[in-house]
């Protein structure tokens, strides 16, 4: 169920809302229960076909984090065993057919299975990774209540597109949190803006991105560089909104899960902006991967390796394709070139500079992660930099621009710290006492509720459209 | 002050999302169709084992539940407004709003090339050839007539950014022309005679992907000159026969539809009254009726359509005029008949008209067995020839 569907926001929503705080404030296992059964709900909605292979990766998850605590026999053992269950569900779901694609491709004659990827699964099944060597680490108690451990894992407001939680994240609001009427009002206000940027501004620029890599012989320049700027600022829009909806949900029942961005458009290195995109991801392959390899602390032969494999698995986590493992391995390039050769040269560069540097090579990057196929890749990228079939500019980059102008002006403040630098000047005011700016609590309230309906009409408009993020 | 905005901010946001599932529960039943999107709306799905099973359910509800949702019409139709009128996007509901005085549709960048047009058109021709043979058969002639569609007609006016495809048109048009000639079929190209007058603005609606009145008559023309020319004896209906008039009402046309009848204009609707008028006797789909050739709103300030002319699409229509001196047509294609329908039955003792994408009682090679028609006339505009269902059916089977 996408939050952009009309059933989750004018049926789901209200009846979790409603059955949630009809229960006693007191009564927390009650009140965690029924999240944990409007999750359970969420999730079949998609088809209750994947109800099994979620409550198999939750009860990995619980059974390994019991075996695996620190003073059990073989604990090191049974952490293995429940990570490497894990990783084979994943690996069979998301990449058997991308691995038996590439042996028929090779010659071998072999049949290609068709396999549905379960919604989120590379969430959860991240989430469940981390609670178990977290336990095994002794960075957090075994979960005694299997109902506890599930509500981490199928959390309705990030189940499908995260963030990735650890359990440290969650253990202590799922036994004390209180929720409040501030909370709540904040959180509900994050989630409206949250839609309207997945529902008003990603979606729109969608059509140009989608125009655009649609185009094959018709690409200009023009028309390249605007697919790919429309591509970035969509799936930033898209995934952050869906961030702000999760987190805002989650606070209007009383919980405060991390944040996944921080204005990553304003990074003026690719190493600056992995830091400020998909942090939780980031801070996960950190954290499970990198560092258990050797991280920093080990030769530059050796540290080359670890980054190698952190951004070759990042990039297959997005997806079982080549261009995605392209994407990694150039991210990889990238952070190492910052490491190890440009980087202290970098710094010295006016910031307007560095800024541009950055943005050409994170849109580039999005474009091997938006094409299709390597074919398209070599398209895309080529047509950018001046081998366009079409030419320099063509009718349909100008109608593209005409017709979702408003969007692409307003995107760009948008991807700014725009709304915090104004938030940060109004409390400042509030705080001193200044009537205006309390009345302007107001106009924000206002503008939320403003931005829910017309994020609605949209949405009755044009249908629901997929969050980018669902694929993987 | 604070804890007031925020009490009165979540009460009002929890009533407006429990407003619509209660407005949905007692509403949904009302609609059963969207007037201005032309289509149905979802039906409410069954509740199965099987579509839970595979998330089937879950879609099909959202698209019910979206289509309900109350006050859905004047959302959208706001919406639409909003987009013409505030944010002056140049494309709205799929409509250019940047073509003059004209609405056209927007069209994809993506072109089929000549080459594609040519590798299908084979068998269609073959088809329209079995038909010609057919109707030869049973003692008639048979004529393919071509109409540019509004948007082919109104190519021009499309801005320079969009694409009118105007050469994949041409190129298409004289694919199929060429294809239909080479077997033999008499075709008479209505984008040539409309050229040849001049190419009037005023043969086509601006808010309509038909033409008008105007070019209906002018199609009847040349459709006459054509059998006069192949020997036919049959009386026409001249300029001196005819008053045209312009109806007072608001004319609703298929593009301005989609725009919610927002986009303003003066386009109406045309009919023209005999002066000596040829009285006949009508049947529609084998019933009776006292149905006029034009049906007219009850008042001038209620809105017309297209439909106005013959009533609208039918499977079978019969105009019976008593004259057996005259020769019978049968009249088959798309909406672009009707007009031409309410001219054409003047000039011949018996018409049939038939709307092959309603008709399902014979098959055409039967019902021309059956009839023995003078004259069939296929009638179509260009965005269907290469269509081979509805009207391009001509020869099911082998």
């Amino acid at each position: 169920m996408a939050f952009s569907s009309m059933t989750f926001l004018f049926a789901f929503l209200p009846a979790a809302v409603v059955c949630y705080f009809l229960l006693p404030a007191k009564w927390r296992t009650a009140r965690n229960g029924c999240l944990l059964l409007f999750s359970l709900a969420f999730y079949a909605w998609g088809g209750v076909r994947l109800l099994p292979l979620l409550a198999l990766s939750v009860g990995i998850s619980y059974v390994g984090g019991r075996l695996a605590a620190p003073g059990r026999p073989r604990a090191r053992a049974a952490m293995a065993a429940a990570v490497a269950l894990h990783v084979v569900l994943l690996g069979y779901f998301k990449y058997t057919g991308f691995f038996l694609e590439n042996l028929a491709a090779l010659g071998l004659s072999v049949s290609v299975p068709k396999i549905l990827l379960p919604a989120g699964i590379s969430f959860y099944t991240f989430q469940g990774i981390a609670y178990v060597v977290d336990v095994y680490r002794g960075t957090v108690p075994a979960e005694r209540s299997a109902a506890r451990l599930a509500l981490f894992m199928v959390f309705f407001p990030q189940l499908l597109q995260g963030p990735i939680l650890r359990y440290q994240d969650m253990a202590a609001d799922l036994t004390a949190r209180r929720e409040t009427a501030a909370d709540a009002t904040a959180g509900a206000i994050r989630f409206c803006f949250g839609l309207a940027k997945k529902v008003l501004l990603a979606d729109a620029l969608g059509q140009i991105a989608d125009g655009a890599f649609a185009a094959g012989g018709r690409l200009t320049v023009g028309l390249a560089w605007l697919g790919a700027l429309a591509y970035t600022l969509q799936l930033y829009f898209d995934f952050s909104g869906y961030t702000d909806m999760a987190l805002g949900l989650g606070r209007v029942f009383g919980f405060r899960l991390p944040e996944n961005f921080d204005y990553p458009y304003v990074s003026r290195s690719a190493t600056e902006f992995w830091r400020r995109w998909h942090r939780t991801l980031s801070f996960w392959f950190r954290d499970y991967v990198y560092i258990p390899l050797g991280g920093n602390r080990c030769s530059r032969r050796r540290q080359v390796f670890n980054l190698l494999v952190v951004w070759m698995l990042t990039g297959l986590w997005h997806g079982s394709a080549w261009n995605f493992v392209l994407w990694g391995l150039y991210y990889a390039a990238l952070l190492m070139g910052e490491k190890f050769l440009w980087g202290k040269r970098l710094e010295r560069l006016p910031g307007a500079v560095r800024h541009v540097y950055a943005m050409v090579l994170v849109t580039v990057g999005w474009v091997l992660f938006r094409s299709a196929d390597l074919g398209q890749v070599g398209q895309m990228v080529s047509a950018m930099f001046g081998a366009a079939p079409g030419g320099a500019w063509s009718g349909e980059a100008a109608y593209y621009v005409r017709q979702y102008a408003w969007e692409l002006v307003l995107a760009i403040p948008a991807a700014l710290p725009v709304k915090d630098w104004l938030a940060a000047r109004l409390e400042a005011r509030r705080a001193a006492g200044s009537r205006a700016a309390v009345t302007l609590t107001w106009g924000v309230g206002l503008l939320a509720f403003a931005l829910l309906g017309w994020s609605v009409v949209r949405i009755l408009s044009t249908g629901v459209q997929s969050f980018l993020y669902f694929q993987f | 002050m604070e804890r007031n905005f925020q009490r009165a901010f979540l009460a009002v946001v929890l009533a407006v999302l429990l407003a619509v599932p209660a407005g949905v529960a007692l509403w949904s039943h009302r609609e059963t169709s969207a007037y201005y999107e032309n289509r149905a709306l979802a039906e409410r799905p069954a509740l199965t084992w099987a579509g839970l099973w595979d998330g089937t359910f879950g879609s099909e509800l959202e698209s019910w539940y979206s289509d309900h949702a109350p006050g859905r019409t004047t959302l959208l139709k706001w919406d639409t407004a909003v987009q013409m009128e505030v944010l002056r996007r140049p494309v709205v509901n799929g409509i250019v709003l940047d073509a003059g005085d004209v609405l056209v549709p927007f069209l994809e960048y993506q072109e089929y090339t000549p080459v594609a047009y040519s590798s299908t058109v084979g068998p269609i021709a073959e088809e329209f050839a079995k038909l010609d043979a057919h109707v030869e058969a049973n003692g008639g002639s048979f004529y393919f007539v071509g109409f540019p569609e509004q948007r082919v007609y109104f190519q021009d006016a499309f801005p320079g950014y969009l694409n009118s495809h105007e050469d994949e048109a041409a190129a298409a048009d004289a694919i199929f022309r060429e294809a239909l000639e080479a077997e033999g079929v008499a075709f008479l190209d209505m984008r040539e005679v409309y050229d040849g007058l001049g190419h009037p603005a005023d043969f086509y609606s601006a808010v309509d992907h038909h033409y008008n009145y105007y070019g209906a008559y002018a199609a009847y023309r040349a459709i006459l000159d054509a059998l006069t020319a192949d020997g036919w004896d049959v009386p026409v209906l001249t300029e001196e026969d005819l008053t045209f008039q312009e109806l007072p009402n608001p004319y609703i046309g298929s593009r301005n539809r989609k725009l919610y009848n927002l986009w303003p204009n003066e386009d109406r609707a045309i009919i023209a009254a005999q002066a000596a008028p040829v009285p006949f006797t009508r049947y529609d789909n084998g019933t009776r009726t006292d149905k006029p050739l034009f049906v007219l709103p009850a008042a001038e300030d209620l809105p017309t359509t297209y439909d106005l002319y013959m009533g609208g699409d039918f499977g079978e229509t019969i105009l019976d005029t008593g004259r057996p001196e005259l020769p019978d047509v049968l009249v088959f294609g798309d909406s672009f008949t009707n007009a031409l329908e309410t001219l054409l039955y003047a000039s011949f003792d018996e018409m049939h008209a038939l709307d092959l994408r309603h008709y399902t009682e014979k098959t055409l090679k039967d019902y021309i067995t059956d009839y023995q028609p003078d004259i069939v006339l296929c009638v179509m505009n260009d965005t269907f020839y290469y269509t081979p269902t509805g009207n391009g059916d001509v020869w099911p089977g082998p």
